[in-house]
């Protein structure tokens, strides 16, 4: 009977050595190991043997059967794996075929811009308000201790509807409406439209956009605002911008300040965009002039407060080397597709 | 205002180059615009003498000239000058040099003749004759004699026109800044070194106040517009060009000489800031002045010859019987000064600064005098102003000053006493100064401190409380000097509110969408209105914002929608032949409802998104699926959506409004094919205004879960044969309000035509998948449902089921 054994085993071998694909392999497990396979019917045929022989065959049987199978198991693999490479042969594709993708659209320099500006003040704590662009003359004007004679009233620069509703000129009118309505700490920026009657061309426009910075609390200082600026400065146009004030005047505050930044396009150098000077005339500042204060109901004696204001399409132009201002309002879309 | 190195020297030691001064007045408030350097562009020409002239062997009108040009060097040159004689003192250009306009002078010859440079005329170097009386505009200029001594010297030098010349912006607040001596007191505390005071004599003068001078005598009728006038008068006049000295300080201002009189007139306006003005005392009519408002219809004719109209807002100085000035702005021609005048009235007033600007503005005239006065000037400077011109017609022998002054000062000018409080100025400015620090800048600008009060000076009007003081002291701290510190205060939390997340919310979507943003005008016209089908009685037309004084008519008004502007847009990108062009603008439109601004409010402002789209691969259900993303990014789940016909922008057969209860949220649809035609854009457009106020409104964050059910769906299908006009809404309506909690999906999922199915007939089939979360359904309750939902489709729509 061993001899019998030997020989199945031998012929399986061989069978499991011929097998040229999965298929053959398995008819080979059959015809060996399956319910009426020639090994399988070697462990039945048992039943002849005496007490003593019968553990002995019994596991060489098992032994061969083992051995077979683990034989089998190799080949499986070998061929599922010979069937995974042939598929991987036949599915190469070109990668650098173009892609199925939406396009994607795009925000609008200046609305970069303002979303920039955003969140660095957001981060600092402020809030951003909002007002009317049609507004009444007091928001715009009076009390924002610009007198009726004063020379920013003139018709030839203000859009009017009636004598005392405006275009805003200025997003300063926001101030006052916030400053009337909310006990301080105030600490708000406010982007927005703003108006003047300026004709086209290639650095103005009848409309604009502009974003005004109010704080106010007890104890704030001309040097708060500097530094506000200068963490502002940094954060928007760079790490290495300078900021440097320079004394003017504007009805709203006092002391009043032009701040400069360093240029942020030849690092103050001297170039074209800073026209040699290594400065950029950046936006007014000042600490909110008493009298507005008064205006807005809000004490002097008690508390004070810093505002600024800037034109956003000035920064975005100079950011991103756009030298005609009619480009932004043009929204040509193989101009608006670069941001 | 320009000022001249040379004139600031007068009140300032100035020991720092022009640039550096520049560099150092910015940093204390006076801006430098510009710096000129004046006849820099005038190289190499000198002053020499004409030796000899002889004729020319080739030419009648030529002659040759030998020509000294100081250090031993004879020039020949050959002129065609007919003004030259032996002897004369002419500017040589030599040979290389330079001259206004790039004109080089090289030596070469003329008709055969050597000339080795160019004698020139006054044009030739640049100047303006008119500042040149004595010399001729057709010849060579001719020098004066005693210049003799100075052959070979630069011309610039020896004619005054190498003057350093700083322009300064000034703000409005400093009218006294609008002066040399002004800028000189700037000039001398910036670089800490002593004012030189030359008008010390003139502040120390006092001259006698008298009712009338020879006969002539002053009123003013409208104190409320003029705070002071001054008249002095001087006879014995001789009219006659003003000393060089003047002219060329004149100059230097960009002041064009006339005669010593106007030239006086004119100096003590730039050297004192003081406009003042001088009549021929004979053109006065009945030798009294009044100051008054002039009458309606009243009429002048100015300085410059135009007739000007004048109303009884104006106020004029006038004699007994015409307006002989526009106050503060311009003299009239009836009382200019001739060259026979023989006494002259001068008179050194203060107006009201905010009617001069409106005046000036009116009548169309911005001048010198004008100008300074809309700022506010010193009362007490008048008087100074016209003692000083008074001075300099004695100094240059134009005339005899008559004794007294005839002074009307009904406003006497108010000084501030501002209480120091050095604590408070250090909070507002961040400065840790002492009481003495202070004190000392505000003393260097002739601020005093008197028992703990700050007293500005007469010329200092704008320093009113402490705030401007807190300026005066940063000023000469030094703003570069200012720390740099983080506010130190209660801390605020900062964000951004509901409506604008949901705006950056939506904006993102529509980006990644593939959308570009744009940005537009808010105004527009009644002609983009029409151009998009609005017209007669529609709201967008009668609820339009008109602007008072529009740019132009292209914008009268401000946007009711934002479609115009979008379309325009598009025809733009149309027109660039730029292909699939997705748009969307966040902007605001205003609404004029009720006629509210007739009534004095404001008109009601939203915030609207605008999408526009022309593409050949989307129709109107990407909109809708893009619109309802829209609305959900923003948060709102439940809207209906219904057809809408009536608006005019749309096309009638593919436009829908989605609603809350009645208000619409969102309009969507194809533009009416009569807008594309204005726009000559050849493919279909797509629109859709969303109102951002109203989505804010209703949009609500699901925040609680839901439990995801263990239970099976139970899933049915439906199939139906209705007429054409039917709209799936209906069908699907019908479903939910029979299936109630139990549905949870119904998808259509097919829609054909056929013959089969008869004209106007349609075959819609939908997929209902019915669940419940706490249990399984059973047949019977889905069955029947079904036969309901079959029910109600039959009765309400005529669905015929298709088995």
């Amino acid at each position: 009977m061993k001899e019998q054994i030997a020989q199945i085993k031998e012929k399986a071998l061989k069978d499991i050595q011929e097998a040229k694909d999965a298929k053959a392999l398995e008819d080979v497990r059959i015809k060996y190991l399956g319910k009426k396979g020639e090994l399988t019917l070697m462990l039945r045929g048992m039943g002849g043997l005496s007490p003593e022989e019968r553990p002995v065959i019994g596991s060489l049987v098992n032994e061969i059967r083992d051995e077979l199978e683990a034989k089998i198991e190799n080949g499986e693999k070998h061929f599922a794996n010979l069937e995974i490479e042939k598929k991987l042969a036949t599915e190469n594709i070109d990668v650098t075929m173009p892609s199925k993708k939406n396009n994607l659209g795009s925000v609008h320099p200046i609305t970069q811009i303002i979303n920039d500006v955003k969140e660095i003040f957001i981060g600092m704590g402020y809030e951003i308000a909002d007002g009317p662009e049609v507004e009444l003359a007091t928001y715009n004007f009076d009390k924002l201790n610009t007198p009726p004679d004063h020379p920013a009233r003139d018709i030839q620069d203000t859009f009017y509807i009636t004598d005392d509703i405006i275009l805003r000129s200025q997003t300063s009118s926001v101030q006052a409406r916030v400053m009337e309505t909310t006990k301080p700490p105030i600490k708000i920026i406010c982007p927005g439209a703003v108006y003047r009657s300026d004709s086209v061309d290639a650095t103005h426009s009848p409309v604009f956009h502009q974003i005004e910075g109010l704080v106010i609390d007890r104890n704030i200082s001309m040097a708060d605002l500097k530094g506000t600026l200068a963490m502002f400065a940094k954060k928007c146009l760079g790490e290495k911008t300078l900021v440097r004030f320079r004394p003017h005047h504007f009805p709203f505050t006092e002391p009043s300040a032009e701040a400069d930044v360093s240029c942020f396009v030849c690092g103050g150098k001297g170039c074209r965009v800073c026209k040699g000077e290594g400065w950029i005339e950046l936006l007014g500042c000042g600490m909110v002039h008493p009298n507005v204060l008064r205006n807005c109901g809000i004490d002097p004696e008690e508390y004070s407060g810093f505002a600024f204001g800037f034109g956003v399409e000035r920064i975005a132009m100079a950011k991103f080397g756009i030298d005609d201002m009619r480009l932004l309002y043009e929204n040509d879309v193989r101009f608006l597709k670069q941001f | 205002m320009k000022a001249s190195i040379e004139w600031l020297s007068e009140y300032a030691d100035i020991n720092v180059s022009p640039k550096e001064l520049g560099d150092i007045l910015t940093m204390t408030g006076s801006k430098v615009e510009t710096i000129e350097e004046q006849g820099s562009d005038i190289q190499n020409v000198v002053v020499g003498k004409i030796l000899e002239i002889k004729r020319h062997i080739n030419s009648d009108h030529l002659v040759v000239t030998k020509v000294d040009v100081g250090n031993g060097e004879i020039l020949q040159i050959v002129t065609g000058a007919q003004n030259i004689k032996e002897g004369d003192i002419v500017p040589i250009a030599k040979d290389g040099s330079k001259l206004p306009g790039g004109v080089e002078i090289k030596t070469g010859k003329l008709r055969g003749v050597d000339s080795c440079g160019m004698m020139c005329s006054v044009g030739e170097l640049g100047l303006d004759i008119h500042n040149y009386p004595d010399q001729i505009e057709n010849g060579i200029m001719i020098l004066k004699p005693e210049l003799e001594k100075e052959l070979g010297k630069d011309i610039k030098e020896v004619l005054g026109i190498n003057q350093t010349v700083i322009d300064f912006e000034i703000t409005p607040n400093r009218p006294d800044c609008f002066s040399i001596e002004g800028l000189g007191r700037e000039t001398a505390v910036s670089l800490n070194v002593p004012f030189k005071n030359p008008r010390k004599n003139i502040d120390e003068m006092t001259v006698k106040d008298v009712n009338n001078i020879d006969g002539l005598t002053v009123e003013i009728t409208a104190p409320d517009l003029c705070y002071r006038y001054i008249a002095r008068v001087v006879k014995n006049v001789k009219i006659a060009p003003s000393p060089e000295w003047m002219v060329k300080r004149l100059n230097s201002c960009g002041v064009r000489a006339i005669n010593n009189i106007v030239d006086i007139t004119n100096y003590v306006m730039l050297e004192m800031g003081q406009p003042m003005h001088a009549f021929d005392i004979n053109s006065i009519e009945g030798k009294h002045i009044t100051v008054r408002r002039a009458g309606k219809d009243e009429k002048i004719i100015t300085l410059d010859d135009q007739e000007r109209k004048l109303n009884e807002n104006m106020l004029v100085i006038a004699d007994s019987k015409k307006p002989v000035a526009i106050a503060g702005v311009m003299g009239g021609q009836n009382s200019e000064i001739e060259p026979t005048t023989q006494t002259v009235v001068f008179e050194s007033a203060v107006f009201y600064g905010g009617s001069v600007r409106k005046t000036a503005k009116a009548v169309g005239l911005r001048t010198e005098a004008s100008s300074r006065y809309e700022k506010g000037l010193s009362q007490e400077n008048a008087l100074r102003a016209i003692n000083r011109a008074v001075e300099l017609v004695e100094q240059i022998g134009a005339g005899e000053a008559v004794e007294g002054k005839i002074d009307v000062y009904p406003t006497k000018q108010k000084i501030a006493r501002i209480p120091l409080n050095v604590d408070r100025i250090n909070v507002l400015l961040g400065t840790n100064l002492s009481k003495e620090e202070m004190v000392k800048t505000l003393e260097k600008l002739e601020i005093k401190v008197e028992n703990g009060e700050v007293i500005p000076p007469y010329f200092r009007p704008d320093i009113e409380q402490l705030a401007d003081v807190a300026e005066e002291v940063l000023r000469f701290y030094g703003y570069d000097k200012l720390g740099t510190t983080l506010i130190n205060a209660e801390t605020t939390l900062g964000g951004k509110n509901k409506e604008q997340k949901i705006a950056d919310n939506v904006s993102e979507y529509l980006v990644n969408s593939g959308l570009s943003e744009i940005c537009t005008y808010g105004f527009l016209s009644e002609k983009d209105l029409a151009k998009c089908n609005i017209e007669g009685n529609n709201e967008y037309l009668t609820e339009a914002v008109k602007i008072q004084n529009p740019l132009s008519e292209d914008y009268t008004i401000m946007k009711t929608t934002s479609i115009p502007s979008m379309m325009q847009i598009l025809e733009t990108n149309n027109n660039y032949k730029n292909k699939e062009v997705k748009l969307f603008d966040l902007s605001r439109v205003y609404r004029n409802k009720n006629g509210v601004i007739e009534s004095g409010n404001l008109p009601e402002e939203k915030n609207v998104l605008t999408i526009g789209i022309y593409s050949e691969k989307e129709d109107f259900y990407t909109l809708k699926g893009l619109v309802e993303n829209v609305l959900e990014v923003a948060g709102l789940q439940r809207y209906d959506i219904r057809k809408e016909k009536e608006n005019k922008m749309y096309h009638p057969g593919r436009c829908a409004n989605l609603n809350v209860g009645t208000d619409v949220v969102a309009t969507i649809g194809e533009a009416n094919p009569l807008l594309t035609k204005n726009y000559d854009i050849t493919q279909r457009v797509l629109l859709a205004e969303i109102d951002i106020d109203k989505l804010t409104k209703y949009a609500r964050k699901n925040q609680k879960y839901a439990p995801i059910t263990k239970f099976p769906a139970v899933e049915r299908d439906i199939s139906m044969v209705i007429n054409e006009e039917i709209e799936v809404g209906e069908i699907e309506k019908i479903i939910q309000k029979k299936a109630k909690k139990l549905l949870e999906e119904a998808k259509l999922f097919d829609i054909y035509r056929s013959e089969k199915l008869g004209e106007n007939k349609k075959s819609v089939a939908y997929s209902l998948k019915f669940r419940l979360p706490d249990r399984t359904l059973t047949d019977d309750e889905i069955n029947s449902i079904m036969k309901e939902i079959i029910a109600e489709l039959e009765k309400n729509l005529g669905a015929e089921l298709r088995k």
